[in-house]
């Protein structure tokens, strides 16, 4: 039972990694270029599907809160920082990208997308310290508490949130390079597959300094796991690069989607049974079946989750199949 | 400073903020609706401008609405982490329930409201609206099942001093529940009504374009406005009996409330368990404007002739009575969450045991942060409210005809 839920968790925040990688990958290609035609058309992309994405964030939470309460509380209390950035990031996001287009000056147009820019950055690269700082543990001490937040404060932490920053930017181009109409696509096919070695250079950057810290490899339970992470990235990196050779924009999206969906799955997996890992008292580590709420709310919850989980999907394929293909004159124009 | 009362401040800023988006999403979404389905029924085109041009300003309002929702969400987590660890079993469950139910649809449905029209067949487009309005409603009732509990905690039994579920249907049946439901769920009504016809009272007095539409919107205002502010009425006089008796400290002392605090303090020992005066202080303000709008019902019969808009004042008091709902709605909630001090959950976990053990200078910061960003935020949302109220419904970017956009691919018009 326990299982069944922290599966459907890391599914949650794993697809929400995914769908809103690509809003903030977007986001920060933002950054590039200074055609507000472009910016536009970039928005115009991601239209239909923004306020859908975030939503699986928004129920991950959720999740957390009935399913595992001891953990939600445990987890982002002792994430402050790293939580905070990213809450902070994901509001800008939100505020920005509806704000940008209600002024019709260019200029207050493109300090909104400046907001948009850096809340891209601050969710990426705080979703990325958590996933890092899990990896590394935290001092939970006998009480049950995580005491103080310096713990985040690490070369391997640091370099975890700038490999999600590349992997998001490479996502959110494969995702213009599949929506965009196509002479633009082309565009940024090529800086997607300029952004691949960067990526790449980031991963690297983050496995070397995991294995050199004692705490991650004092926190990786199963090792294994934890080795299969930085070579599958590599290799989701290397499809995706070869498939925009190609012109398979499709192959391309799907790859990088697999590489912002793994780290969860995997690192749910090097913990296992634990979900936090006490770096100060091994007795104190959190195991998944501690940190979940007791059997009748669980039970409760799994009655409605049942027939809701196809309903919750099937809309947002609908969303997915309405608005699929490329964007062209006819997209409708909000953001 | 210490982190307790930091904490407590930053909940109390962010809800209302929060809430202050809230009340106009429930209120305006339930209008668009009948005008939408209006505009489906007659195909009467009128109806459709008055749904891009309402609905402008409700999504407007939504999107940055979800902004400080997101930061409620993750602040029970944060700065409540005691909350999760000791009622997390009874407490998560309507909140878990609430994202999956409400919140994970109702976006999913208003992505596609705002992007299909032109795409989607209209009696598909029409549903969406409907769906969007269902689940923000669920949303609403979710919240008051999970805030109804802490009020009154039912449907529960203690072990090792953690409290687990036992009987969940305790908690939909919570006397806390039901009136204050109707009340906030009217208050948001009277809310939505309230914004209707000042903004269609504003465009009246200034004589803009477009009369026969704002005419149209300050009727249906008005009417909405006096319906839902008889049910705020009822509701609201209708709490005073289940909460009084479920929580006998919250309005002013008396036997029982003295035998509840003999009870508690034998149990939790020794400590003052009286709320804070600032709780009833706003319960009477709230009263007196739940009467002053109760006025509205004598501007119905001006409606007659237009006499309303003729006269020209009965504009200027609509005009003015525009902050008189929120003014009331954050007082109603000070009452209700100030006045069950010192507990987090009424009579089962005191406020102190609920919060964080992080640092008061993290914490302080983050009061700062997030008061700043969301006061920010209802700024903006006023402004740009505001600025589009007054821009018209001559073309509303929600809803245009693909292809009419101004901006997507500018035309270089002089080169
Ligand atoms: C437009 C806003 C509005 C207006 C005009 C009123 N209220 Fe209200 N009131 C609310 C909006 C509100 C609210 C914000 O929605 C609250 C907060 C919690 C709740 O359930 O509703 C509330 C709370 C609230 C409570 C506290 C319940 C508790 O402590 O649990 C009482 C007793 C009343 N109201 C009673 C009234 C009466 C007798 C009114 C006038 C005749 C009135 N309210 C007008
Ligand atoms: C949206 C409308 C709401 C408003 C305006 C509101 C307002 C407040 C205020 C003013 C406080 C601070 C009390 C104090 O100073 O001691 C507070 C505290 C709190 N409220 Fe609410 N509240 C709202 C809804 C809710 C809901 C729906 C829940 C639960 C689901 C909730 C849970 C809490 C908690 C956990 C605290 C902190 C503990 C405390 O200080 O009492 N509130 N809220
Ligand atoms: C009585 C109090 C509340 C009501 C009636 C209410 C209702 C709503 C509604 C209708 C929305 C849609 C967006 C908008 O309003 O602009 C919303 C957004 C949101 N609210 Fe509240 N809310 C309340 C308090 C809370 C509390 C205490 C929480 C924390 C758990 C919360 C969490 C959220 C979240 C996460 C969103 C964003 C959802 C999204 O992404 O679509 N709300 N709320």
């Amino acid at each position: 039972m326990e299982l069944a839920w922290y599966a459907l968790l890391g599914l949650f925040f794993a697809t929400y990694l995914v769908l809103g990688g690509y809003d903030y990958g977007v986001g920060l290609l933002l950054a590039r270029g200074t055609d507000p035609a472009r910016r536009r058309a970039a928005l115009t992309a991601l239209g239909p599907f923004f306020l859908g994405n975030e939503v699986w964030l928004v129920a991950a939470v959720g999740i957390l809160f009935g399913a595992f309460p001891t953990l939600e509380g445990e987890l982002l209390s002792g994430f402050y920082p790293a939580v905070v950035g990213a809450l902070v990031g994901v509001i800008l996001v939100t505020a920005g990208v509806q704000l940008r287009s209600r002024p019709t000056a260019e200029a207050t147009r493109a300090r909104w997308d400046r907001v948009v820019v850096a809340g891209s950055a601050l969710a990426a690269l705080g979703w990325g310290a958590l996933l890092g700082g899990l990896l590394q543990g935290v001092p939970r001490h006998a009480d049950g508490h995580v005491a103080g937040v310096t713990h985040l404060a690490t070369p391997f932490a640091a370099a975890a949130a700038l490999a999600m920053l590349a992997l998001v930017a490479v996502h959110g181009a494969t995702f213009l390079t599949l929506r965009l109409p196509a002479a633009d696509a082309a565009v940024v096919g090529r800086l997607a597959r300029r952004l691949v070695p960067v990526a790449l250079a980031a991963v690297a950057a983050a496995t070397v300094l995991g294995l050199l810290s004692e705490r991650v490899r004092a926190a990786a339970a199963r090792p294994l796991f934890a080795v299969l992470l930085p070579l599958s990235l590599v290799a989701a990196l290397l499809v995706a690069r070869a498939a925009l050779r190609r012109g398979r924009p499709g192959v391309a999206f799907a790859a990088t989607g697999v590489a912002l969906a793994l780290p969860v799955a995997l690192v749910g997996a090097t913990l296992w049974p634990s979900v936090l890992v006490s770096t100060v008292d091994p007795a104190a580590s959190l195991g998944v079946t501690d940190a979940a709420a007791s059997g009748p709310t669980l039970r409760l919850l799994g009655w409605l989750a049942l027939p809701l989980l196809p309903a919750l999907l099937g809309f947002q394929a609908m969303c997915w199949w309405v608005f699929r293909g490329r964007t062209d004159g006819r997209a409708p124009v909000y953001w | 400073m210490d982190t307790l009362l930091l904490a407590r401040l930053q909940f109390a800023t962010t809800t209302s903020i929060h809430f202050l988006f809230v009340v106009v999403t429930l209120g305006l979404v339930t209008l668009l609706v009948g005008l939408q389905t209006a505009w489906f029924l007659t195909g009467n085109p009128a109806w459709e401008r008055l749904t891009r041009f309402w609905g402008q300003l409700y999504v407007i309002n939504y999107v940055l609405g979800i902004a400080t929702g997101i930061v409620m969400e993750f602040q029970f987590g944060l700065n409540w982490s005691g909350l999760s660890r000791y009622v997390g079993n009874v407490f998560g469950a309507p909140l878990a329930i609430e994202t999956l139910v409400a919140f994970f649809l109702e976006s999913t449905f208003l992505g596609m409201w705002i992007f299909g029209w032109h795409r989607l067949r209209r009696g598909v487009h029409l549903a969406l609206l409907w769906g969007v309005a269902l689940t923000a409603y669920a949303s609403a009732f979710w919240i008051m099942v999970a805030n109804s509990w802490l009020q009154n905690p039912v449907g529960y039994e203690l072990r090792d001093g953690i409290a687990h579920l036992t009987d969940f249907t305790a908690l939909l049946t919570n006397p806390t529940l039901g009136m204050a439901f109707g009340h906030v769920v009217a208050a948001a009504l009277l809310t939505g009504g309230v914004l209707m016809a000042a903004v269609s009272a504003w465009h009246l007095i200034r004589r803009t374009p477009d009369f026969a539409l704002f005419r149209t919107s300050l009727r249906i205002g008005l009417v909405t406005a006096a319906v839902a502010v008889t049910l705020v009425q009822g509701f609201g006089f209708a709490q005073f009996g289940p909460v009084g008796q479920a929580q006998p400290t919250k309005f002013g002392g008396g036997p029982e409330a003295d035998a509840l605090v003999a009870e508690w303090t034998a149990r939790f020992g020794p400590g003052d368990y009286s709320p804070p005066v600032l709780s009833s202080v706003g319960l009477g303000f709230m009263i007196l404007i739940g009467f002053t709008l109760g006025c509205v019902w004598l501007l119905l019969p001006l409606l007659w002739r237009d006499w309303v808009i003729r006269l020209r004042f009965p504009l200027w008091l609509i005009l003015f009575a525009l902050p008189l709902p929120f003014v009331a709605v954050i007082l109603g909630w000070i009452a209700r969450e100030v006045g069950r001090q010192p507990w987090v959950a009424y009579g089962l976990l005191p406020t102190e045991q609920a919060v964080s053990g992080v640092d008061a200078g993290l914490m302080l910061a983050s009061l700062i942060g997030f008061s700043l960003l969301l006061g920010a935020l209802a700024v903006t949302n006023w402004t740009l409210l505001a600025r589009h109220a007054a821009r018209g419904a001559a073309d509303p970017a929600l809803g245009r005809p693909p292809g009419a956009h101004d901006d997507a691919r500018p035309e270089p018009a002089f080169a």
